[in-house]
């Protein structure tokens, strides 16, 4: 009885075991990224802060209007985020450089990683071949664990919805544009060409080539272009990043790779633990009984009821 | 590459202004071009072309090394010291309306062994070449200054009769 | 209901009203075979009764308002803390407090110790509606909650961390009802169910032991999606789920230690002999095991500041309340506990058993909200509702536990064996029960 018991257990694991390390074998792989993916280059030397991309942004995402019209240069007077009723915003930063204020664009980096995607318990993100980091809104129960993922803080939740309330975040305009071969609706307005659209692996070249070329304009640095394994969205700066509100903490290392120390423990657990507490149960309860039944499995059944 | 860069400081300017023009193509500039990339939101730009002439003198400023004055720009002299004028010196015939359309992505990734393969489009263009001068040298900055913005503009930006009527309202949005 | 202990009234403690082996019916057994104005009564003179309803009376509109009006209503609806009080208090303090439900059956069940038995089933009570009432807190917390068995069921997301949670808390409160399933089979009447969960006891607490590893270490790996977020002196990539599930252990001991004596004093009615002669020796028992947790958990912290090298931090107002936290939650129960074990003093031992519970509560929270963030120079303040509605959640679960204990055999012996087989030597099984 409780041979077979253990039997059935025994394959359970080993089915779970299998399971957790293929699982992990997929994770585990250096993933290079689709090789045609796309991106933008942000060169922040460029931008003026005329908030286009943002009113670019609230129409082609059919966003609720803003409070205030995307005229109105007042909000640079705080720090903002995007939210669920911005996707993106462009940020106001005072630099002691000559030259004025420097502006940055905030908005869904669309990592080659993306830390929301491997937190997601239902797989609601996917990183699409065109790069891009979408979201099925159909699945998402709301844990919110891709908003704590984010190293960058981006997703946005509708917390005022009650009975639908979803994760608002960037998505490369990826249904209306990027589909199609489209550059996002930011990018097209941006009159400055702050934001070139174009395939990732292009973008790095040119950032390296302005940088090679203006020396003196820019910071030797493409942000994102290794940062937390790459993301799709890279920035040139003409100041140190960290003065205009990137966080240069991050490491290189793509958020999954905290967490697949952890993932990868789970198989060993499910395989070891049933054997080593079972044997200990056998040897603790093995000195309650006597000697001359040890081979007996009927007694250990006894001690296990009362 | 595009670069703004060696202004004449306004003496020399005025000096300059008194010189007749050396190139025997600058009979067949235009004085005024219409620039109209932007009417879907805004007026078009009546661009003072014989104004700007007057302002600068050095053609390369917006011209690189096409026609006029021989660009100084060090990143272009390595190739374009002694390049003969072009043909066509307009603006538009090199940076492209729809620099991000998938076609034109196409045909500059076919075209390997360009080197201006980060050549802005004509909207890019023209804001960082006029842009650049205008904030040093006091000219107009601000969006309208130049292109007044259209009915369409106005609701685009959610600005003029279309700013948002309310105060800010906080955290309860209509659902 | 100790008055109408004194007063002799019979309170069900076996099938058969005493004299006339009549069995009670379902709604005496409820009513505890009190009439119902007698139950009323005691209910009504009981001020913690009171002080319960009140707090329904406020809460429990609120939580009907978090469903009407959604989240914004009841948090501060933040983008940067998107897990407030219901997770940070419900999940992820609630879960290792309720860890006591597989250390004891792992001690009882696997090694033999049949003289925590009287304890046993306290410990997995505790288990489950601690799990219980954490998955109430999440059910509060998601934002889509009807959505709660999608991954299960629809959407998978097998290398997330949080999909591992969801599955290991589902599979684990099934087999938790199953072990405290036994109680209830006792209580109704159903010796077969009794006996079938029985044959599996060990299967069971083997699994428990195993989801209880990997999920009390999932709650932790959690945070590992968020290096940058959490301060590093709470953080730590290889050991934090190491740090939660090892907190967890003395913790869930605690609980049951403070559990065990707030039923000796306040339903000593419902305690029998068995349980009311022992409850003190083995919180001591306990304590000794808690000790023993707390003492490897101080030193699995220092090394995960030394395997980082983090000791400039120590230097910082973080720092120090990160000193704080170790001294006051960890440390002092530690040295506490040890002088107590030593001088056998129950009362000290129990008072740093709420201590240790502090020290994991405070460690959560710090974690998960209060230094969550620090590079924001934000704080997390929930908003009033917010804490209404996980004070109104803890209320029930309260209610709740203490409903089950008035009824099953949780801290008594179900008199008379139910079942056929051992009718005719009903005085063995009880005394086995006894003396394990």
């Amino acid at each position: 009885m409780k041979r077979r018991d253990f039997l059935k257990a025994w394959m359970i694991c080993g089915a779970s075991t299998t399971f957790g390390i293929t699982r992990n074998a997929w994770g585990g792989a250096s993933f290079e990224g689709y090789p045609e993916r796309m991106g933008v280059l942000v060169d922040l030397t460029r931008c003026v802060g005329c908030r286009s991309c943002e009113a670019a942004c609230n129409k082609e995402q059919q966003l609720p209007a803003p409070s205030a019209p995307f005229d109105d240069l007042s909000v640079f007077d705080r720090k903002r985020r995007p939210t669920e009723k911005a996707y993106t915003v462009i940020n106001r930063y005072e630099t002691t450089k000559a030259g004025g204020p420097v502006y940055r664009k905030i908005q869904c980096n669309h990592c080659n990683e993306p830390g929301c995607l491997s937190s997601c318990l239902v797989n609601a993100y996917t990183k699409t071949q065109e790069g891009a980091v979408i979201y099925n809104p159909k699945v998402c129960i709301g844990c919110r664990a891709c908003m704590v993922a984010c190293p960058f803080n981006i997703p946005g939740y509708s917390y005022s919805s009650a009975f639908n309330p979803l994760v608002k975040k960037c998505v490369f305009c990826y249904d209306t544009r990027l589909k199609n071969g489209k550059s996002p609706a930011c990018v097209e307005i941006c009159p400055q060409e702050t934001l070139t659209f174009g395939h990732l692996n292009d973008l790095i070249k040119i950032g390296h080539e302005r940088i090679r070329e203006m020396p003196d304009k820019y910071i030797d640095h493409i942000y994102g272009e290794k940062e937390v394994g790459g993301t799709g969205w890279i920035y040139l700066s003409g100041v140190p990043f960290d003065k205009v509100g990137f966080d240069t903490t991050l490491g290189n290392e793509p958020i999954i790779s905290n967490v697949k120390e952890f993932l990868g423990l789970i198989p060993m657990v499910l395989a070891i633990w049933p054997a080593l507490f079972t044997g200990f149960h056998l040897l603790s309860t093995r000195n309650n009984n006597d000697p001359s039944k040890q081979g007996d499995s009927h007694s250990y059944r006894e001690d296990a009821k009362p | 590459m595009h670069v703004v860069r060696n202004w004449l400081i306004r003496g020399v300017l005025v000096i300059a202004l008194t010189i007749a023009p050396a190139d025997s193509r600058a009979q067949n500039m235009p004085d005024s071009i219409d620039l109209d990339s932007l009417v879907q939101f805004y007026e078009k730009v009546s661009f003072d072309h014989a104004k700007h002439i007057g302002l600068s003198k050095d053609c390369s400023v917006c011209h690189h090394h096409t026609t006029g004055t021989p660009t100084e720009d060090a990143n272009c002299i390595r190739c374009h010291k002694n390049s003969a004028a072009t043909a066509v010196v307009a603006c538009t015939a090199c940076h492209s309306a729809q620099p991000f359309s998938a076609e034109t992505i196409k045909k500059n990734k076919s075209n390997v062994k360009s080197y201006h393969k980060d050549m802005p489009g004509l909207k890019g263009a023209y804001h960082q070449s006029c842009g650049g001068c205008h904030a040093r040298d006091g000219g107009p900055t601000g969006c309208q200054d130049c292109h007044p913005r259209k009915k369409s503009g106005d609701a685009f930006y959610h600005a003029g009769e279309y700013a948002p009527k309310t105060p800010k309202n906080g955290k309860s949005r209509g659902r | 209901m100790n008055k109408l202990k004194a007063q002799e009234v019979t309170i069900v403690d076996s099938p058969y009203k005493d004299p006339g082996k009549t069995k009670w019916s379902v709604q005496e057994k409820l009513l505890l075979g009190l009439t119902p104005q007698q139950y009323v009564a005691q209910a009504l003179r009981n001020p913690f009764n009171w002080l319960l309803a009140i707090i329904f009376a406020i809460g429990l509109p609120i939580i009907a308002g978090r469903f009407l009006f959604g989240l914004s209503w009841v948090t501060d609806s933040s983008y940067d803390y998107p897990w407030g009080l219901f997770l940070g208090f419900g999940l992820f303090t609630l879960v290792p407090l309720s860890s006591s439900g597989f250390q004891l059956g792992t001690a009882v069940e696997l090694f033999g110790r049949h003289d925590l038995k009287p304890i046993e089933r306290l410990a997995l009570l505790n288990g489950l509606l601690g799990y219980f009432f954490a998955v109430c807190y999440l059910l509060v917390d998601l934002g889509q909650p009807w959505r709660l068995p999608y991954p299960m069921l629809i959407a998978f997301g097998p290398a997330a961390v949080l999909f591992l949670v969801a599955w290991h808390v589902a599979t684990y409160l099934s087999v938790q009802i199953a072990e405290v399933s036994v109680s209830f089979f006792e209580w109704i009447g159903f010796p077969m169910g009794k006996q079938a969960v029985r044959k599996i006891t060990l299967g069971l607490t083997v699994a428990g032991i195993i989801l209880s590893t990997l999920h009390q270490g999932a709650l932790g790996a959690l945070f590992t999606y968020a290096p940058g977020k959490v301060h590093p002196l709470w953080y730590s990539a290889s050991f934090q789920w190491l740090h939660f599930f090892v907190s967890s252990m003395p913790a869930g001991l605690c609980m049951v230690i403070v559990v065990g004596s707030i039923v000796k004093k306040t339903m000593a009615w419902r305690c029998d002999d068995n349980f009311m002669k022992n409850v003190d020796k083995l919180s001591i028992t306990l304590a000794r095991g808690a000790c023993m947790g707390l003492a490897t958990y101080l030193t699995i912290k220092l090394i995960g500041v030394a395997h980082d090298n983090k000791w400039e931090y120590l230097a910082s107002g973080w720092g120090l309340w990160y000193l704080f936290e170790i001294g006051v939650g960890v440390i002092l129960p530690l040295v506490l506990i040890s002088f107590a074990i030593r001088n056998n003093k129950i009362g000290l031992v129990r008072f740093s058993a709420l201590l240790t519970i502090f020290g994991l509560v405070l460690n959560r929270f710090n974690t998960a909200l209060i230094t969550f963030n620090w590079k924001l120079g934000e704080w997390f303040i929930p908003h009033w509702r917010e804490v209404m509605i996980t004070v109104t959640i803890f209320a029930i679960y309260i209610m709740v536990y203490r409903f089950i204990l008035y009824r099953l055999p949780i801290l008594y012996t179900w008199k008379t064996a139910d079942e056929p087989v051992h009718v005719t030597e009903p005085i063995k099984e009880s005394a086995t029960y006894v003396t394990g």
